[in-house]
C-alpha cells in the first residue's frame, strides 16, 4: 500500500468502495479496489480464480479497462486498475440533450469491439451495464468490472443486492432462473444499453424480478416454444405465468430512430440466446458504415466525476463577452458582501 | 513464416487468452539463465536465514539451517513426490494439470524458502490450485481422500490446503495461466504429418518424446524456455535417438534456410534445454534423509511463530509500512461490510 497514496473515493459499486490513488513513484493516478475474502469453506472460490486469471491475461485491449497490478492485502488482495474519469451512466445521466445519432455509435462501436475482445478470449462478462463502461479523459470507452461481482458473491446477501444494481440489463434466461448460461447474457446487455442510448432513458426498468420480466415481456412479447424453444427447460418456467400478449414493434419503443439502428437492436433482443448477433457479426452491421458514421472519440462528451454539479461550480459566475453592456458583467455587490466584507 | 523471422516462438494455440507470446509466463517468469534462477534461490535461502538469527533466538546455529545446496536436493525430493501423487491421482489428472501444480511448485520456492514454508504442505496446495485454475474439478474431500492417510489426518491437510491457498497466489503474483508443452507437442506431431512427408510415421516419436517432457518437467527449462521451444526439442531429441535427422524440417518447413541467425539461436536453446534435462540427478536417499531430518525441526521450532500474519492473508513487508497508517485507516474492511 505505500506504492499508493490515497485521494480519495471514486464510488461505491456493488462490489465494494473504489479509492482514487496516485502511484507514488510514477504520480500516476489509478483506481484501486479491494478484493475481500473470508469465510470460504472450499477455499477460493473457482470463479474468483478465474477472473483473476482473465483480467491477469488480457491486460492490453483498447477497450477494456487495464489491470495494472494486483497484490495483497488484508484478508484479501488489492487490483490496481487504470483511472477513468467517469462511466456511461453519467454520460447517459448528465446528458442535457439525447445523445446524437453519430455519438450512439461511436458509443457502440467501442462497446461491441471490447466485448467482441471478451468473447474471443472465452470471457463472458456477465454484468455489463452503462456503470461498467468507463470513459477515459479522451472518450475512450472500457470494460471494467470483470464478473467481479461473482469474487463477492461467496455470500448471499451480496449476491442479492449484485443482482438488484443489474436486473435492468439482466437475460430473461437468467430471470427465469437459468443456472446455465453463454455469453449471450452479455449480447442482450449489449441490447438494453443500446436502447438506453437510443432513447436516453433505460428499456427495462423493472421495479423487481417480476416486473423485470413483465417488462420484457411486454415489448417482447409472452415466449412460447416456438419464439424459445428452450424455455422450457428453465428452472423458474412454471412457476410463473404470464397473461398472453404479442410483441410491440421495437420501432414503437425507441421511436425517431433510424430503421438501421432498430433492425440492429432487434438482433440482440430476442429470447433464444443462440440467435443473438454476436458482437464481431454486430460490428458488420450496416449501422456502422452509414451516414452519420460513428464519432471519434474526441467527439464524444467526457463527463467530470461527480456530475454536472461540481463541474459547474468551477465555471465563473458570468461569461464575460465583449459586445456586452459593462453592468451586466459586474457582480452585484450584495452577492458577495457576507463572504469577502473585510475587503470593503 | 515472416513471424517466424523474427520470433523463435512457435506457437500452436490459438485463443487470445491462451497465447503464449502475451503471457504473463513469458513476462515475469521465464529467466534469462540458470544463473538468475541460482541468484533467486540463493537469496531466498539467505533471508530466511537472516530472518532467523535476528529473531535472537537462543541456541539457534547456523549449522542447523538448510544450505542452498541441502533446500535444492529436498526441493527435488518433493517435487518427486508432487509428481508421483498427481501421477496416481483418482480421477486420472490430465497431464496440464500436473505440469501446472509442478510450475506453480518451482515458482514458489525459487523466492521462498522451504524451511519457511513446509514443502509438503505447499505441494499439495499447489496441485489443490492447479486443479481448480485447469477446470479439473475435483471437490476438496475428493481431493484430500487420494492421500494415504486416516480422515483426521486427511482433514488436516485441507485445512493447510486452504490456509495456504492465498499465500501460494499471491507468491504466484496472482500470474495463474501456465502454458505447459504438451499442446505444442500435439500440434508439432501434426504439422510433421501435414507437412514433413520425408518423415513416415511421426507418431512413433510420440513415445520417447513425452518420456523427455517428463523428465523436463523435473528441470529449471521451464523457467527458461518456452514451452513451443521444449515441445520442438522433444520431438527433435526423439527424432535423433531413432536415428532420424530433421534438420531439413527447421530449414524447410519452418523456413529457416536463410535465417541462419535465427536457426543457429534455435539450436543452441535446444542444445542448452537437452543438457538440462540430460544432467539431472535425483536426490541421493542418505541426502534427503538428512536434510528432512533438518527441515522437520526448523519447522518444530520455529515455523510455528514465524508467520503470525499468514492467516490475515499475508501482507508483504514491502507493501504495507507503518508510516501510512492514515491511509490503511481510511480504508477498513467496515468500509467494504457496510455495504
Amino acid at each position: 500500500m505505500d506504492q499508493y497514496s490515497i485521494l480519495g473515493r471514486i464510488g461505491e459499486g456493488a462490489h465494494g468502495i473504489v479509492f482514487k490513488a496516485k502511484h507514488i513513484e510514477t504520480g500516476e493516478t489509478v483506481a484501486l479496489k479491494k478484493v475481500a475474502l473470508r469465510k470460504l469453506e472450499d477455499g477460493i472460490p473457482n470463479q474468483a480464480l478465474r477472473e483473476i486469471k482473465a483480467l491477469q491475461e488480457i491486460e492490453d485491449n483498447q477497450y477494456v479497462v487495464k489491470l495494472k497490478n494486483v497484490f495483497p492485502h488484508g484478508t484479501g488482495f488489492v487490483l490496481v486498475f487504470e483511472y477513468m474519469l467517469s462511466d456511461l451512466s453519467e454520460v447517459i445521466r448528465n446528458s442535457q440533450r439525447p445523445l446524437t445519432e453519430s455519438q450512439v455509435k461511436g458509443y457502440m462501436m467501442m462497446l461491441l469491439k471490447g466485448v467482441a475482445f471478451c468473447h474471443e478470449n472465452s470471457i463472458m462478462h456477465r454484468d455489463l451495464k452503462p456503470a461498467n463502461l468507463l470513459i477515459s479523459s479522451t472518450g475512450h470507452l472500457k470494460i471494467a468490472d470483470f464478473g467481479l461481482a461473482r469474487l463477492f458473491s461467496n455470500e448471499g446477501d451480496r449476491l442479492y443486492s449484485h443482482q438488484v444494481a443489474t436486473r435492468w440489463y439482466r437475460a430473461p434466461e437468467l430471470l427465469y432462473g437459468a443456472r446455465k448460461y453463454d455469453e449471450g447474457v452479455d449480447l442482450w446487455a449489449v441490447g438494453c444499453i443500446f436502447g438506453e442510448l437510443l432513447n436516453n432513458s433505460p428499456l427495462f426498468p423493472g421495479e423487481n424480478d417480476i416486473e423485470q420480466l413483465c417488462c420484457v415481456l411486454r415489448v417482447l412479447g409472452t415466449p412460447n416454444q416456438q419464439t424459445w424453444p428452450e424455455i422450457t427447460e428453465l428452472p423458474d418456467y412454471n412457476k410463473i405465468t404470464f397473461k398472453e400478449n404479442p410483441p410491440i414493434p421495437l420501432e414503437e419503443i425507441v421511436p425517431d430512430t433510424s430503421a438501421q439502428a432498430v433492425d440492429l437492436l432487434k438482433k440482440f433482443l430476442v429470447y433464444p440466446s443462440k440467435q443473438r448477433i454476436s458482437a464481431s457479426q454486430a460490428l458488420l452491421h450496416p449501422y456502422f458504415f452509414t451516414d452519420p458514421l460513428p464519432a471519434h472519440h474526441s467527439e464524444l462528451p467526457i463527463p467530470q466525476r461527480g456530475g454536472k454539479r461540481s463541474h459547474q461550480r468551477l465555471q465563473p459566475p458570468y461569461e464575460f463577452s465583449v459586445d456586452r453592456p459593462l453592468h451586466e458583467s459586474l457582480v452585484d455587490p450584495g452577492l458577495i458582501q457576507g463572504h469577502a466584507w473585510g475587503c470593503f | 513464416m515472416l513471424l517466424l523471422k523474427h520470433k523463435v516462438q512457435v506457437n500452436f494455440e490459438t485463443k487470445g487468452l491462451k497465447m503464449y507470446h502475451n503471457s504473463s509466463q513469458r513476462k515475469y517468469w521465464t529467466f534469462e539463465n540458470e544463473e538468475c534462477l541460482g541468484k533467486l534461490r540463493y537469496q531466498a535461502n539467505q533471508k530466511f536465514r537472516g530472518k532467523i538469527l535476528a529473531s535472537g533466538k537462543v541456541g539457534v546455529h547456523e549449522s542447523l539451517l538448510l544450505d542452498p545446496l541441502e533446500e535444492d536436493a529436498l526441493f527435488k525430493h518433493y517435487e518427486k513426490r508432487l509428481l508421483d501423487f498427481c501421477a496416481v491421482f483418482k480421477p486420472a489428472m490430465p497431464k496440464s494439470v500436473v505440469g501446472t501444480a509442478n510450475m506453480y511448485f518451482r515458482r514458489f520456492y525459487l523466492n521462498n524458502s522451504l524451511m519457511e514454508y513446509h514443502p509438503r504442505t505447499i505441494m499439495l496446495t499447489c496441485a489443490y490450485l492447479a486443479c481448480k485454475v485447469d477446470e479439473f474439478n475435483v471437490s476438496s474431500s475428493q481431493f484430500v481422500g487420494n492421500l494415504q492417510e486416516n480422515p483426521a489426518a486427511q482433514e488436516k491437510a485441507l485445512e493447510q490446503i486452504l490456509e495456504y491457498e492465498l499465500l501460494l497466489i499471491q507468491q504466484l503474483n496472482f500470474h495463474l495461466v501456465v502454458h505447459n508443452p504438451y499442446r505444442p507437442m500435439e500440434g508439432f506431431l501434426i504439422d510433421l504429418k501435414t507437412r514433413y512427408l520425408t518423415l513416415e510415421n511421426p507418431e512413433m516419436l510420440r513415445k520417447t518424446a513425452d518420456d523427455f517432457l517428463n523428465r523436463a518437467t523435473m528441470t529449471d527449462v521451464g523457467l527458461l524456455f518456452s514451452p513451443s521451444q521444449i515441445a520442438l526439442t522433444a520431438v527433435l531429441n526423439s527424432a535423433s535417438r531413432a536415428g532420424l535427422n530433421m534438420e531439413s524440417y527447421l530449414t524447410e518447413c519452418m523456413g529457416l534456410k536463410d535465417d541462419k541467425e535465427t536457426l543457429s539461436k534455435m539450436i543452441d536453446s535446444m542444445r542448452r534445454i537437452k543438457n538440462l534435462v540430460k544432467k539431472y540427478e535425483p536426490p541421493k536417499p542418505e541426502e534427503v534423509i538428512a536434510c528432512k531430518q533438518k527441515l522437520e525441526r526448523i519447522h518444530a521450532e520455529f515455523a510455528i511463530n514465524m508467520n503470525p500474519k499468514r492467516k490475515r492473508g499475508y501482507e508483504d513487508d514491502d507493501h504495507v509500512t507503518k508510516q501510512h497508517r492514515v491511509a490503511e485507516e481510511e480504508w477498513t474492511d467496515e468500509d467494504l461490510e457496510s455495504l
